[in-house]
């Protein structure tokens, strides 16, 4: 393999709930390289997501260590993580996370904004035509479809052109028809960026898809991980 | 029934989101409760202490003169004890160390039964006897003060020297008396006599308390005093209504004030609005699942009903406890700045009053979003459930909404009795609201537009701001409306108050005298001009002949009869003469008598006043002047302009109407600051009768007068912009999960802390100072049309007025918007939008 683009050592989790500390992750030792498509798996409550929000640097580690790039994130405050984000990562959520009080356009142009970019609003334009939204570049979140939501979260998290693509559950809200487009239009912006994809997912063709596959159960890495090759 | 038990279970959720619903609630009520209980109790004291405050029971008066013999002789038979009062203004003066000190004072000259009720309260505490005795006078404190006097000086009234012999703390018929522009000197009638004062022609009251036996029938004692003497030029008054100035002030500025209450209770009725709002938004799936449970629009609506029932009630009978405590708290405080003592204590009809308010506020806000309640579908639970019904109500609901509103509009100009005040001031209200919502939508329209400008772009946190403000959710509408009522009137009383000062001590100056003088004597007229117009720094003096009458008929029939209520009959009214039409005398009807005239009377009447109480040429007015009856004939009406502080007559006659009548004259003086001081001295030393009051000082006294209410009407917008704080802290801590929640995406986006705030910064303050622009464009217009239309002047825009409403509109937007804002920024954006997934 070559120098994988997130490390995860040792990697443990707890957070405290109204129930007291819950353990979710437990010494989880990970890498995934450059341009790799990795498939994250596993029951509900398996700590898949938080897993995800770990390398995403949005989760801080209780133990261990989390490298993206060769950055300790682990190390870093709230506000370098939020500018190695801004430059390096781009992030699509189950539900969407669009900003209501924002259009379609405004959405996808902060983060390029963020990134001190001079043509975020054109950039974002172009963004927002390539995963088939170019009528729908005034309409706040609330006027549009779930489907649709869900493509201006792509363009969002793709118009920087980040290093690593991080999904969760992408098509979890959405019917299959839709979410099937999406995963097209996922892969596709991979595939024309040459970024990591790290992607959560219940769904087996999804996961056939990816380079590489990794199963968790009870927050543990399953040793039965590599089988599924 | 079934809507009481759901409404019973739902409330067992606890109070936690209607923390702002009963604020807002409570303190509506309770400044509104606190108005109406220090009004009642101040008209309570005033009734109760009707006898102390009018020194009498009753109280017969006459101008001019003192009581003739019939007069006496009438009173006399019918009072257990009769006390004179004469009542005059007066210069005081102080010798010392060759330097001459002058004050204008209102002298009240005393007999030995004075006061007949209520105590003088003095410094030293010596009986009134002690310190009158002899040539003893007492004087106000403020006035001992002005003149530097110590007990034991001398002090000169007219051409009589005096002994200081105690400070007064307060005159028990003080009260009653209105605008005074000189501080009372107590002093013996007697000792007055060779003092050169009252002389005939000279300007005084004579009062006759009197002190009526038990039981005796006040009416009928009136009627029958009016019947004999009306016409002669004696008032009556009567300890029923001992202050009627005094009642009347009271009585309009407790209205005026539980207007502005009312106005404070609108704007916490878009907090109570938003609040139960919010919670019904929160219930749609509780109210989709009952409806798929089977349960009915209606009694949906009446479960929620009652909850937000059992709620107002809970936050009206909070506001009434807030608003008892204020009488009672600040008793001593209130009484301390009162002429007269107040009954301050807990009255039934003012805390109903304003829980009647309340409980009317709270329906008309709370209905359109309960109506909303009802039409949830159950279909809600299988789709976007977040979704909120949006929909125009039915027709039942607006025309509920407005039997409610006229309910309310209708109960308050009730219980003010000033319905053109209540109607005007609701309009104002709803206009008000109407012209906030309709600019809330312009500066979305304005924040969309600046948003998308080039020039925004790259400056992320700006245009996130501008985004915000631009966008749904209906931040801006909730914010312009909860600050801006209270900012525009803010606003406007700062342009007024600014504009009325200028006009008073800018402009007025310099087309008003410097000197008002009277009691000028005959004998002294010609002495007195040669002083003035040999003056260099004088460039005018106006003189006229003045006696004081009254108007008791009109062509025969009683005056009052036939023009009402008018001013120009309320007292008696100075009358002049003049041969000819003194020089810019403008006759807008008829004709000035020829020269040397010595027909039957005429008169020249007012044109404005006579046209107002419907006097044509050729009408006769009887005119009582000190008790002979002149009849004259209207032969002409002219201009009289009172704005200047000129000489302004109402009425003049022709010279041989008034003949042998003693006269004094009055004038005015206009002169240059700087000559002032030495016209006064020379005056004052020639003349010790005369009286000169300086027309500076007279201003000045209007202006605090007015400062005073530019004040009361500045605490009642404080008290609506307080409210409106409430409500912003209420649309902030509503907001506060949405806040957080975007933060957490930003984070996710890339953006540091610094940014975030700086967003959250902006948003508020572009929020704050739109809702500060407007209030100054809306307070600038009231303003323009007060100076224009009510007072007659010119308007010029005050920016430093304005400059603070927007400084205090951008502070509490940023007070109630950051004080939200730490949760947002510290919070980790996983666990934020897992909480989400």
């Amino acid at each position: 393999m070559t120098s994988p683009v997130l490390s995860l050592n040792e990697v443990s989790l707890a957070l405290k709930g109204n129930a007291g500390v819950v353990e979710i992750l437990h010494g989880i030792d990970l890498q995934v390289a450059a341009q790799e498509t990795l498939g994250l798996i596993g029951p509900s409550g398996s700590g898949k997501s938080s897993l995800l929000m770990l390398m995403g640097g949005l989760e801080r580690a209780t133990s261990g260590s989390v490298q993206a790039l060769g950055h300790d994130l682990s190390a870093m405050n709230e506000d370098a993580l939020a500018r190695f984000r801004r430059h390096h990562m781009g992030v699509v959520f189950q539900s969407f996370h669009l900003i209501p009080t924002m259009t379609a356009l405004e959405n996808v142009a902060t983060p390029l904004e963020l990134a001190g970019d001079r043509d975020a609003f054109d950039r974002a334009a172009e963004e927002l035509c390539a995963v088939g939204l170019e009528d729908r570049l005034d309409h706040y979140p609330a006027q549009m479809s779930g489907g649709e939501q869900q493509r201006v979260a792509l363009a969002r998290a793709a118009a920087p052109r980040p290093d690593i693509l991080l999904a969760d559950e992408p098509t979890g809200n959405l019917d299959g028809a839709n979410g099937a487009a999406i995963m097209d239009l996922l892969f596709g912006l991979r595939d024309r960026h040459g970024a990591t994809l790290v992607l959560v997912t219940h769904a087996p063709e999804l996961a056939a898809r990816c380079d590489r596959v990794v199963r968790l159960a009870d927050g543990r890495i399953s040793p039965m991980n590599e089988a599924a090759q | 029934m079934m809507a009481w038990r759901i409404a019973r279970r739902e409330l067992r959720g606890g109070l936690s989101g209607f923390r702002i619903f009963l604020i807002c609630l409570a303190l509506g009520v309770a400044a509104i409760a606190a108005v109406g209980l220090v009004r009642d109790g101040i008209e309570a004291g005033l009734r109760a202490n009707g006898a102390v405050i009018l020194g009498g029971d009753a109280q017969m008066s006459f101008t001019y003169r003192e009581a003739n013999a019939q007069e006496r002789r009438w009173m006399a038979d019918t009072a257990e004890t009769v006390s004179e009062v004469i009542d005059f203004r007066s210069m005081l003066v102080v010798a010392r160390a060759g330097q001459t000190d002058r004050a204008l004072t209102q002298v009240k000259a005393v007999d030995d039964f004075y006061p007949l009720y209520g105590q003088v309260l003095l410094t030293p505490d010596w009986p009134l006897e002690r310190v009158l005795a002899g040539n003893g006078v007492a004087v106000a404190r403020v006035l001992a003060d002005r003149l530097g006097l110590q007990i034991g000086d001398t002090v000169q009234l007219g051409t009589k020297v005096f002994t200081l012999n105690a400070v007064l703390d307060r005159l028990p018929d003080d009260a009653g008396g209105g605008f005074g522009l000189g501080p009372p000197t107590l002093v013996r009638k007697a000792a007055l006599e060779g003092a050169g004062l009252l002389e005939p022609g000279t300007l005084y009251d004579s009062q006759y308390r009197l002190k009526l036996f038990a039981g005796a029938a006040v009416e009928s004692l009136e009627q029958e005093a009016m019947a004999q003497f009306r016409d002669s030029g004696m008032r009556w008054r009567d300890a029923r209504n001992a202050a009627p100035g005094l009642s009347e002030f009271v009585g309009r500025m407790g209205a005026f004030l539980v207007l502005v209450g009312l106005a404070g209770l609108a704007v916490g009725g878009v907090g109570v609005s938003a609040a139960v709002r919010a919670y019904l938004d929160g219930k749609t799936e509780v109210i989709a699942t009952l409806k798929t449970l089977g349960a009915e629009s209606r009694t949906i609506f009446a479960a929620y009903l009652m909850q937000i029932g059992v709620l107002s009630v809970l936050g009206i009978a909070l506001g009434l406890a807030l608003g008892a405590m204020v009488p009672i708290l600040l008793a001593p405080l209130i009484e301390s700045r009162l002429p007269l003592p107040a009954d301050l204590g807990l009255r039934a009809a003012p805390l109903a009053e304003a829980a009647l308010y309340g409980a009317l506020t709270a329906l008309i806000f709370t209905l359109l979003p309960l109506s909303r309640s009802g039409r949830v579908r159950a279909a809600a639970l299988f789709r976007d459930i977040a979704e909120p019904v949006r929909s125009w109500p039915g027709w039942r609901v607006l025309i509920t909404l407005v039997v409610l509103l006229g309910a309310l509009v209708w109960a308050a100009a009730a219980f003010s009795g000033e319905v053109w005040l209540t109607l005007w001031a609701a309009g104002g209200v709803m206009g008000a609201l109407l012209l906030l919502v309709c600019a809330a939508w312009g500066i979305r329209v304005l924040a969309r537009r600046a948003a998308g400008l080039r020039m925004v772009r790259g400056r992320t946190s700006l245009r996130l701001a501008l985004g915000a403000v631009a966008g749904p959710g209906g931040e801006a509408t909730s914010v312009v409306l909860s600050l801006g009522l209270g900012l525009t009137v803010l606003a406007a009383v700062g342009q007024i108050d600014t504009n009325l000062r200028a006009a008073i001590s800018d402009e007025l100056p310099d087309v008003a005298p410097s000197y008002f003088i009277v009691d000028i004597q005959p004998g002294q007229l010609q002495g007195f001009l040669d002083r003035v117009e040999n003056d260099p720094g004088v460039s005018r003096v106006q003189t006229a002949p003045m006696l004081r009458g009254v108007i008791t008929r009109i062509n025969g029939q009683p005056a009052r009869e036939v023009a009402g209520e008018h001013w120009v009959l309320s007292s008696d009214r100075g009358v002049t003469s003049s041969d000819i039409a003194p020089e810019g005398t403008q006759i807008t009807q008829g004709q000035w008598w020829p020269a040397a005239y010595d027909g039957p009377p005429q008169v020249s009447f007012a044109a404005e006043e006579a046209a107002e109480m419907g006097l044509k040429l050729g009408d006769l007015l009887t005119v009582n002047i000190l008790g002979r009856d002149i009849d004259a004939q209207i032969t002409s009406f002219r201009v009289v302009d009172f704005s200047t502080a000129g000489i302004g007559f109402v009425m003049s006659m022709n010279p041989a109407a008034l003949a042998g009548a003693p006269y004094t004259s009055i004038a005015t003086i206009y002169a240059q600051e700087e000559a002032e001081a030495a016209i006064l001295r020379d005056l004052a030393t020639q003349y010790p009768n005369i009286t000169a009051i300086r027309v500076r000082d007279a201003i000045s006294r209007v202006t605090e007068v007015l400062r005073g209410m530019a004040a009361a009407i500045t605490y009642g917008a404080m008290a609506t912009l307080i409210t409106g704080l409430f409500v912003l802290i209420g649309a902030a801590a509503a907001g506060q999960r949405a806040r957080i929640y975007e933060a957490a995406v930003l984070k996710t986006l890339g953006a540091a802390r610094g940014q975030v705030l700086a967003y959250f910064t902006l948003r508020a303050g572009i929020l704050g100072a739109a809702a500060g622009l407007i209030a100054v464009f809306a307070g600038g217009v009231a303003g323009w049309a007060v100076m224009t239309f009510v007072m007659d002047t010119e308007y010029s825009f005050e920016p430093r007025s304005a400059f603070v409403v927007v400084v205090g509109g951008v502070i509490a937007t940023l007070l109630s918007g950051l004080g939200f804002a730490w949760r947002p920024l510290a919070a980790r954006p996983a666990q934020v939008l897992r909480g989400r997934e």
